[in-house]
């Protein structure tokens, strides 16, 4: 499933999607970024209450397909620059974190 | 990190990294507040660096784009609602007075304060890592201060004695334990 296809899938608001035929495979949740960093692997999405500039730098080190923001966060002033430039995708959900993790696994039939 | 003696491994390592002699910690804490302050004699940064370096995209590694060391502490002090500041002066305009600070303040009691974990395992890591290097550790508390200075240490020893002997390094921890152990006596 690409990271486009889970978007509409999961109702989520695109934020930023410069690369949205990437394969999702898979998911990592997480807020503690240094913990993040070693752990998410690539091609997961990732999901995180976490808003500031760092989540792009995390993303670009581990690879993963797309940033989910759980909980209608909003990212940092400047944020979605940098992702567009890194081509960093990042969506946007009113749910949890457990619930858009419970959903992405339902959708990506992970279940 | 879960730890800031960890972060404060990370930070230190930019010090070895920058050529320094002497590189300081300083922990200064009161009932409310940490603050955090390493201070290094290394090359230093060129005011554009300086600027950048709390960008998550800016990294000396060579190995991967992004360095998060500063970042992250600095995130770190700024969810306690404290503060985070870096100046350093480049050896090509100070020559005879070169080098980086950084400095954090921290809220110990705000929920998100990241503990700072085993700090005598850091210092000790850092005087194994780089035994070259004279290291000034000083953590102030309220009853008083614990201290460890390179200098003083080679002084007994001789130049003969590498700092990371294993003898060296576990005198070193129980050291500090030992001054650790002593102040929470008094309290």
């Amino acid at each position: 499933m690409t990271v486009r296809e889970l978007s509409k899938a999961l109702g989520c608001e695109e934020l930023k999607l410069p690369e949205p035929d990437r394969e999702v495979e898979g998911c990592y949740c997480g807020d503690l970024l240094s913990w993040v960093m070693g752990r998410a692997q690539a091609s997961q999405a990732w999901i995180t209450i976490m808003s500031n500039i760092n989540i792009v730098a995390v993303a670009t080190l581990c690879d993963v397909s797309c940033i989910i923001l759980s909980e209608n966060v909003m990212p940092d002033d400047g944020v979605l620059d940098v992702a567009e430039a890194k081509g960093v995708n990042i969506l946007r959900t009113a749910d949890t974190t457990f619930g858009a993790a419970a959903a992405l696994a339902r959708v990506t039939g992970n279940e | 990190m879960k730890e800031l003696s960890l972060n404060i491994l990370d930070i230190a390592k930019n010090s070895v990294k920058a050529g320094a002699k002497l590189c300081t910690v300083e922990i200064t804490e009161d009932r409310e507040t940490l603050d955090l302050k390493i201070s290094d004699d290394g090359c230093g940064m060129k005011e554009e660096f300086v600027k950048n370096v709390t960008d998550p995209f800016c990294t000396t590694r060579t190995t991967r784009a992004v360095g998060l060391g500063i970042p992250l502490l600095k995130l770190e002090a700024e969810q306690t609602g404290g503060s985070f500041s870096i100046t350093s002066r480049h050896e090509s305009e100070y020559p005879d007075d070169h080098g980086t600070v950084t400095e954090a303040k921290f809220y110990k009691n705000h929920i998100d304060m990241t503990p700072l974990g085993d700090i005598i395992s850091s210092v000790a890591t850092l005087v194994q890592g780089s035994p070259e290097i004279d290291f000034l550790f000083i953590h102030r508390l309220p009853g008083g201060e614990v201290r460890l200075d390179t200098r003083e240490l080679r002084e007994v020893l001789g130049d003969d004695v590498p700092l990371d002997l294993p003898d060296v390094l576990v005198w070193i921890k129980e050291n500090l334990r030992g001054q650790y152990d002593e102040l929470n006596a008094k309290e």
